[in-house]
């Protein structure tokens, strides 16, 4: 059985590898639409298709201090519990040595090139826009649960207040007024850079050209070409980590769990 | 480097998906199962017709209760359920729901027409005399003319077209989801099939106990049952060997993330110990049932209970499925919490799909002579 699990597990580290291996090539290709067998991508539509946003994280200069989280939390209204973006903290400890080492790792939604989300919904409520930006018109969404489902970084989630899907759209209502997403108009240290990866003179491109072998994308081998590229990133946390939860139960003085805020919104 | 990691923060999401969706696998797969298992007896001919047309009866009213009841259970998953017309102004070819809600009211319509078909020559003798059960006969009978052979065959063959199209468009819609490795393997959709026949047989052999007419037909739907689960239990453990073979080519993750499962998590650990326990004992007892029937020993007091293990198998696969694997946080460390809430989002969910099942199977035997001809001579005689 242990021979079994170790000869399957090396399977999994063999699809992994190879992971820094970034969909840039994707920026370029335009995205027509071919006639729709099932599961494939329909049309994208909205949006100006002169433009591809992405965003480019710098891990170096993330701090952990969760104002993206903050910031998007007010300026989207999820409800408590819900996010549309998180930094997850991890505390990595060499187990020789025992130093300690602290890992931020901002997540949001990846606006794949090939967004699994997408040709799933049964409703086209979920969509892409011609500038790269998935979205969910809540006026159509059933609440199927469909695309939360599809989507490997648990990016989506049922808004209990609507009752329908929601996911971070980078701010799409933001950009279009001119203004940065939320998320990056309060990060401390300027780690998140959002633009236009069309445009060869914006922040983004720039970086992008800089650091183009340095870059990595989460879960490349899902085949989704996610947009949101990660710099100064650790290989050992692309995929779902091999990591204990901590502050998962959280108990109070009598050792009782404490229940938590948003179970009754 | 030996290294460890702690995640210090993670949020802990809900399932998206409710019980409601194991209702609706669940009553759908017994529901195409039973229609599979009507064919022989309603459509067949000669010594075959004759030998399955007491199982038919009771696979036609468990494939009609559960078609009504199905997609009641779907409907209730939806978050929206007053927006479940948007299926239909904005069908979407892309993706399997949309195909599975085009299907679906053809399933219920061909399913409808299929059992009336079969109930139609027994509703038309109950019209006579007067009181509630005949004017409800008149009223469903529609009129004297009588159904050909042909017509009922090419309705029952429509059917089993369409309940193919469930079969395929229910696993695929699992099946294709790549963010869940435990799900994106062709086996699934092939076991949904297997379990969802090992059900169907075990309440045909529970119904057995307490609604068949006849008594010396009893012992043979016993044994026509007990030979059904052995057999889609036997499929059912190939396809699970298959599965699991297929891990170590490195063609599925399904197999090596089942294992970091049950590894990590003991919910995982009990979950698997209790699927092959209760495997096991089905499959032996349904041996044992069917030896003793075979000897003509009557087995009648106590298949009944190989029968609702047989439902359990088939229940519990598809909670396994789609309940256990949603836990499974895809980004981050741990394990989401699987809560059965007393509402009508968990606990009233699964007991209220049940109840209108109950339901429905009673306002069926109280008004409508679904036992054919042996029910009349009961009611007259």
């Amino acid at each position: 059985m242990d021979f079994a699990r170790r000869a399957i597990l090396g399977q999994i580290a063999k699809l992994t590898a190879g992971a820094a291996l970034v969909p840039l090539a994707s920026i370029t290709m335009s995205s027509s639409a071919v006639a729709s067998p099932i599961n494939s991508q329909p049309a994208r539509r909205e949006g100006d298709a002169s433009k591809r946003y992405g965003m480019l994280i710098d891990l170096r200069q993330c701090i952990g201090c969760q104002a993206c989280t903050v910031s998007c939390h007010i300026e989207n209204e999820a409800p408590l519990g819900n996010f549309r973006t998180i930094v997850s903290q991890y505390e990595v400890s060499n187990e020789s040595t025992g130093d300690f080492a602290t890992m931020m790792l901002p997540r949001l939604c990846n606006q794949c090139e090939n967004p699994p989300c997408v040709p799933v919904c049964p409703v086209q409520a979920t969509f892409q826009r011609k500038d790269g930006i998935v979205v969910v018109d809540n006026e159509a969404c059933v609440g199927c649960a469909y695309c939360v489902q599809a989507c490997p970084y648990d990016a989506r989630f049922i808004n209990k207040k609507t009752q329908t899907a929601d996911k971070c759209t980078f701010c799409a209502h933001r950009l279009e007024a001119n203004l940065l997403p939320a998320c990056v108009e309060s990060c401390v240290g300027g780690a998140r850079i959002i633009g236009d990866m069309r445009d060869p003179s914006s922040q983004i491109s720039k970086m992008i050209a800089q650091h183009r072998s340095e870059l990595m994308v989460l879960k490349p081998e899902q085949g989704t070409l996610p947009q949101v590229y990660y710099l100064g990133m650790d290989e050992r946390f692309l995929s779902r980590p091999q990591a204990e939860p901590a502050l998962w139960d959280v108990r109070d003085m009598d050792g009782k769990e404490i229940g938590y805020e948003f179970l009754d919104h | 480097m030996n290294s460890s990691i702690i995640e210090i923060l993670t949020p802990r999401y809900e399932l998206a998906w409710y019980p409601w969706a194991v209702q609706y696998f669940f009553l759908i797969a017994i529901s195409y199962s039973a229609l599979l298992l009507s064919l022989p007896g309603t459509i067949g001919r000669g010594q075959l017709a004759q030998r399955w047309q007491p199982m038919a009866r009771l696979a036609l009213l468990i494939t009609l209760t559960c078609t009504l009841v199905a997609p009641v259970a779907l409907l209730a998953d939806l978050h929206q359920p007053m927006r479940f017309w948007h299926f239909y102004t904005n069908a979407t070819p892309t993706s399997w729901m949309s195909i599975g809600s085009i299907l679906l009211p053809l399933y219920l319509i061909s399913v409808l027409a299929y059992v009336w078909l079969a109930w139609r020559p027994a509703l038309q003798k109950a019209r006579a005399g007067s009181g509630f059960r005949p004017s409800i006969a008149k009223v469903l009978s529609f009129g004297d003319w009588q159904a050909s052979r042909a017509i009922l065959t090419t309705v029952a063959l429509v059917a089993t077209l369409f309940a193919f199209g469930i079969m395929l468009y229910t696993g695929a819609e699992i099946a294709i989801i790549k963010a869940r490795p435990l799900w994106h393997t062709n086996w699934l959709p092939i076991m949904f099939v297997t379990t969802g026949m090992v059900a169907a047989a075990g309440l045909v052999i529970l119904l057995n106990r307490w609604m068949s007419p006849e008594r010396e037909g009893r012992e043979d739907i016993n044994r026509q049952g007990l030979k059904v689960i052995l057999i889609a239990m036997l499929i059912s453990a190939l396809v699970a060997t298959a599965w699991f073979v297929s891990g170590f080519s490195g063609h599925s993750d399904s197999v090596a993330a089942a294992l970091q499962s049950i590894q990590a998590n003991s919910d995982w650990r009990l979950s698997a110990i209790w699927a092959l326990v209760a495997g096991v004992t089905l499959f032996v007892l349904a041996g044992l049932a069917l030896k003793a029937g075979n000897q003509a020993r009557s087995v009648l007091n106590w298949a009944w209970i190989v029968g609702l293990l047989a439902l359990h198998v088939g229940w519990a696969f598809r909670w396994m499925v789609l309940m256990e694997v949603q836990t499974v946080a895809k980004n981050t460390a741990g394990y989401y919490q699987l809560v059965v809430e007393l509402g009508s989002y968990g606990l009233m969910g699964i007991i209220g799909t049940f109840g209108l099942w109950l339901a429905a199977l009673l306002l069926i035997d109280l008004f409508i002579p679904w036992q054919g001809k042996a029910q009349l001579e009961a009611q007259h005689g």
